[in-house]
This record gives structure tokens, sequence and C-alpha cells, in this order.
């Protein structure tokens, strides 16, 4: 790898971009260009994909496109000293898979008991309402994280590859002013 | 494998670790920093809140528990810098009473020293690294030299909020904070775009690596990263401290041998390398003959207030810290709810992370977060409070069942506010209303739980062992060549920030040691 390509890859590092692996290589690309492209997750089942996706879109529309599933997993499959997660600074005690596969079996699980059906089969206002329930005390039937703690760091991740983002920074309006957009060392 | 024998080993490359190695290394003494984190540099530090989670806690798990548990991870650091290398600058001094709360007050607990016996540290400190503010305006402030810098600049947040504090009948003053607002030593000025939770490598922040690991590195201290100490090692007699054990990055066991260890990793850490260096001589820990290792972890309780403006507050300006401060609450019994505190007004915002306008109105999702994110990127704004939490034994870093992958036990911390923090709390939740209403944002509100910020106690100093772990300068009571440094050694919080008291009790302590080198060393 030449030093302009490298420090090309670590500038959009520090953009916001994360390595997925396209076609057996390693490349950088934002979570809302890995789901663009439709790359398989790496540690989430389809079933938690399926649930997360849906809980993101509940808690801030457009978190789906944005790429939550890819930057979860992604996150999930580095070692935890090197995730970025909102949950690794939270003191969620890794490994970090743990909390977002019981926080999501828990939804889906609470969500069957009181309405009949997972999460993402629900209608939007269903799981508007569902979401409300949950974030202020535990439903019956959820065995998992808090379902408030679940509630936040989740709605913390959305927030996060929607708005955390360059792209996020333009959609607001706010000058995203890195003071200097620094070379990673790896 | 053991290590040709130095001087010193510093246990904790952070703030006070820096600061130690580079003052004991401009003292002749050959020095090795062991750092649990990785070689962070300023290259980095990557403007961006997310990324900014690799300078927290990403070492062992610390197991945090109670009715209001700590927030360790946010709250340490990861890396060499430690957890300096995401504050917030924010550097007021401790008062005259913080240092005597239990013989003034009849509560809490009192430090070996005073003020006094501090203040010549707080201004060589102030001097060497910088700090702007103005110390006439700060009608609070003990007395000590004038700022080196003037004070940062506001932006429109932090006039609209002065206006509620004015207008309630509260003084305020600017914030002394550890940052440029002009170039100082060679170092620049601050540019003022809220990126310093994510780290300042511009040079404008004072943070370890820009002021003492220069410094320390040319003195010739080594310093190695990815370093996981798990014990302090003693000589047969169970008397002397002969160095530490760790681990190093190909997970094999090394010996660093030394004359005198130093303990400066945070305030879950020293604990629990205390008492996972138990030993027939020392069997409830080393340095705990009092009992105390572990005991009285303080938090400093913290609260906002946010007001939403119609005109634009150009909150995406300025420091992660505050423009300005109030401490018209500082005197502890002057109020319901016994402690000090101070207002922190108007802060630099990002959309996300912990202190995020998105977590300003956590119970918001849905097209409802949308909204309220376009009008919060406009025209939010923020006061806040860092208030005492009075040192109770009850709160506590013990060992856990759960061992790391070496066989010794986690950390786990406890804590829990009691019905005076809560006063405290709702006394100020009280007059942090009254200051936003006064201002003329439409729009306010207040945060209805504390919150808690920092981390410190768990292995105060005192004047003897009977009721503490070391004296006024890090030197456990019971292990003559075995310091402790960093704000575990608080015996209280006090109602400010503890960074720049944790820099001068460092200083001091460094003097003391290369004063009286013989006397610890042999």
């Amino acid at each position: 790898m030449t030093s302009v390509h490298r420090r090309q890859l670590l500038q959009r590092a520090a953009l916001g971009a994360f390595a997925y692996t396209v076609g057996g290589a390693q490349v950088l690309l934002s979570p809302r260009e890995a789901h663009a492209q439709g790359l398989p997750l790496k540690v989430l089942s389809p079933d938690e994909r399926v649930a997360l996706e849906a809980l993101g879109e509940t808690l801030l529309p457009g978190a789906k496109d944005a790429g939550l599933a890819h930057y979860i997993d992604q996150q999930l499959s580095v070692d935890p000293s090197e995730a970025l997660l909102l949950a690794r600074a939270l003191g969620v005690m890794p490994p970090y898979a743990n909390f977002y596969r019981a926080g999501l079996a828990a939804l889906d699980a609470s969500s069957l008991k009181h309405h009949g059906a997972k999460f993402a089969a629900l209608s939007p206002e269903k799981r508007s309402e569902f979401v409300e329930q949950f974030r202020q005390k535990l439903p019956e039937g959820w065995s998992g994280p808090p379902s408030p703690f679940f509630y936040f760091v989740s709605r913390g991740d959305a927030v996060d590859v929607f708005y955390g983002t360059v792209e996020g920074f333009e959609r607001l309006g706010i000058p995203y002013m890195p003071h200097i957009i620094p070379i990673k060392r790896w | 494998m053991a290590n040709e024998k130095v001087d010193v080993v510093i246990v904790g490359g952070g703030a006070s670790g820096i600061l130690l190695a580079a003052k004991l290394g401009q003292a002749g003494k050959k020095v090795v920093i062991l750092e649990m984190g990785p070689p962070l540099g300023l290259d980095d530090l990557v403007s961006s809140q997310i990324w900014s989670r690799r300078l927290k806690w990403g070492g062992v798990p610390v197991v945090s528990e109670g009715k209001n548990p700590v927030a360790h991870n946010y709250q340490s650091g990861w890396g060499l810098g430690g957890a300096a290398m995401h504050q917030f600058a924010n550097w007021p001094r401790f008062h005259a009473e913080d240092f005597r709360v239990k013989s003034q007050y009849g509560r809490g607990l009192d430090w070996p020293i005073s003020y006094d016996e501090v203040r010549p540290y707080y201004d060589r400190i102030q001097k060497e690294v910088g700090l702007s503010g103005d110390h006439v305006a700060e009608v609070w402030r003990p007395a000590g030299d004038p700022y080196p810098m003037p004070p940062i600049k506001w932006f429109r947040q932090a006039d609209l909020l002065a206006e509620g504090f004015k207008k309630v009948g509260m003084r305020i003053a600017p914030m002394p904070v550890a940052i440029n607002s002009v170039p100082y030593n060679g170092r620049p000025a601050c540019i003022y775009d809220g990126w310093c939770e994510a780290g300042c490598p511009t040079g404008a922040l004072v943070n370890p690596q820009v002021t003492y690991l220069p410094v320390a590195r040319k003195a010739g201290a080594e310093i190695r990263t990815d370093a996981y100490v798990t014990r302090v090692l003693m000589d047969a007699k169970g008397d002397r401290a002969t160095g530490v054990e760790y681990y190093d990055k190909g997970k094999q066991r090394q010996v660093q041998l030394a004359d005198v260890v130093v303990l400066s990793a945070f305030s879950a850490s020293n604990p629990r390398i205390l008492l996972n260096s138990s030993s027939d001589r020392h069997p409830k820990g080393l340095a705990n003959s009092s009992g105390l290792v572990g005991q009285y972890v303080t938090a400093h309780i913290t609260f906002s207030a946010f007001a939403m403006f119609e005109e634009n507050t150009e909150n995406h300006m300025g420091t992660s810290g505050a423009f300005g401060m109030s401490q018209d609450g500082y005197v502890k019994d002057s109020h319901p709810g016994f402690g000090s505190y101070t207002w922190t007004i108007g802060v630099a915002m990002k959309p996300n992370d912990v202190l995020g306008f998105a977590n300003s109105r956590p119970q918001l999702f849905g097209n409802a977060l949308h909204d309220f994110m376009k009008r919060a990127s406009r025209g939010l704004a923020r006061i806040g409070v860092q208030a005492e939490e009075l040192p109770n034994a009850e709160n506590r870093v013990v060992l856990s069942d759960r061992k790391d992958a070496y066989g010794f036990p986690l950390a786990r911390v406890i804590h829990g506010l009691d019905e005076n923090s809560m006063q405290l709390f709702n006394h100020i939740r009280s007059e942090g209303d009254r200051i936003v209403k006064a201002t003329r944002a439409k729009e306010t509100w207040t945060n209805p739980n504390p919150g808690l910020a920092h981390f410190l106690g768990g292995t105060v100093m005192g004047k003897s062992a009977k009721d503490s772990v070391a004296d006024s300068y890090g030197r456990t009571h019971d292990v003559g060549n075995l310091f402790i440094t960093g704000g575990g050694l608080f015996p209280t919080i006090a109602g400010v920030h503890p960074t720049f008291t944790l820099h001068a009790l460092t200083l001091r302590t460094a003097e003391y040691m290369a004063k009286n080198w013989g006397g610890i060393a042999v």
C-alpha cells in the first residue's frame, strides 16, 4: 500500500469509515455505504439484524439506511479495546455482542408476549407505542439488559450513525470543523 | 523476566504519572512508566465523538454497581495520557474550606494539608502549563497568582445564559480553563471547534502529551505501553516494595524492579492492585493496615438545565468545558443539602454522544427527535453543575468474584448517593430551573435525575495509618517506598473539577521525593 493511499484511507477513517471485507479484501466504507452495498454481517444473525434495524428506524427514521446494523456489527467484530461503541463508554461488560443479542432477544420476546408478534412485524404505530413503554420501565417478559438502558444505548447508536458523522452535521447545518484530520496510527 | 532495576517505576501513564516522571527525570532519576493502554499519539485524536470512545477505558472490565453506579469507563482514560486526554479542561482551584470539611463543619474528612500549603503548586503549575481566566472577576477564588492568559472567548450561548444568572441575582465569571486563549509557551491558541472531548491535538488544551510527556522523554523516562500491572512486589520480609509484576503485549509476565514504586493508575485500578498484592505479611492487601484501601470513593453530583432560544446560540463553537462559572453556592452550609457546587455556563455541544443534543431530551425518539435535533442545532444552550458528594465509606472499591485472564480478581465499584446528596441535587435543580427560566428562552427544562462525574478517592490521604492510606505526599503509611498519586488520594472532592488540584499535588510530591530521595529509596 503506498503512503498516499494509506493517508487517504486513514483520512476516510477519520471521517467515519470503517474496515469491511469486500471480495476478500479489506476496504474502508462508511456504514451507509456498507448497507447500500448489501454486505453480509459478520456477527449478528439475520433475525438480530431485522430486529436491530426495526428498532433503529423506530428510534430515528433513517438509521437503517445510515447503516446502523453494519456499524454495530463491524464494531462487535473488533477487539473490545478497539470498539467505538457508546456501550463501551457506558460500561457495558464486553463482549458487547452479548449485550446486543440479549437486548434484541428481550425486545422480540416481550413484543411477542404483549403484541403477538416480533418487534419488526409490528406496525410502526405499535412499535412506537412499545418503545414508549419499555423506555420507561421493564415490560413483562423482558429478560435482558434493563429496557430503559437498552433504549438509551440503542437510541444513542442510531443518533451516532445518523447525526454523528460529517453528513449528519451537514444535515443539521453545523460546520464539522475537524481541528486537524489526523492520521491514525494502526 | 526481570528488567534492569530503575529508580522509580510509575504505574499509569496519565496526568499525574507523566508529570511525576517529568520532574523526577529532570531530578536525575531513572524512571519507567508502565501504561496499560496503547501508545496513543496526537494523531490518534480524531475529530469525532464516536472515535473519542477510544480514549475511554478499554482495559480489564471494572464492575460498577450500586444505586448510582460511577461511570468508570466514561471517566477513565485508555492509552498514554490517560483521562486527561479527553478532559474538558475546567481548572478551578479547591477552596480553603475544601481541605478541612470535618474540622470546620463536623462532616466528611479533613485533608492532612491546607490550601496554603498547596497554593504555591497551583501557582507553579498554572505558569508552566498556562491557564486562561480572570482572577478579578472570579470573586470566590482563593488567593493565588493571576492567570497568565486572559479568558477564552465567549460565544452567543454564554451571553444568553449569563442573562439568566444576572436576573436571578447570581454573580458570574469566566471559567478558568487549561486552554490557551492566546499562544503560550510555544503552543497555539484555541480555535474553538468544540472537539475537546475527542482530544486536542493542536496543543491549545493542556493534555499530558503536549505538556509533560515531552519533558519526561527528554529527561530520559522510558515509557512502556500495553503493560498490564497486576501486583506490587515486596521483599522477603514484606517491608519494602521491590518493583511490580506486569504482563506485556505478548501476555508474557515481566518484572520491573525499582527502588520506589508509584501507583498512578485510575481510582479503581490503584486499590485493585493493592488488594491483589495481598500476602501472608499483608493479608488485607498492601498499604491497608487502616482497612481503608478502596473506601471513600466519591464522585461529583451533576445536573444540567437547558434552554432553547429562538436565535442562533452558536452552540457548535467553543470548548467542551465551560465559558463561565458561578460559585455563589459554594459555601457548604448556605443552602439545603450540604456541599459546595460550581455552575458551568455554556458548553460547545455536538449532536451525538453522552453530552450531545440528542441526550438533552432522552425521552424523544422517532420524527420528534429529528425535529428536536434541527431546533437544537441552532438554539440549544446548557448550564451544568459539579456538586460535592461527601465521602462515604460505603462507597468503595472491592475485589469482584470475576477474574481476569491471569486469575486476578477484577475491581468492583459500589456507589450510591445518600440523602444529603439528593437534598443538594434537588436544591440545585430548583436553582437551575429559575436560572434558565430567567433567560429569554421560551422553552426550558432540567434533568430530573442526578448524574455523576469524575471518580476520586479509594486511597485517601490523611495524617496516620489509622484513618488513611497515605500521607499528604501520597507516601503510603505502611510501605515507605510505595507512593500513590492522582485523584484516588482526595479525601474530599470539593465542588470543582479535580484536574488542577491533581497536578498541584503531584508537583508537590515530585519535589518531596526528589529532596528526600535518600530517606525514601533506601
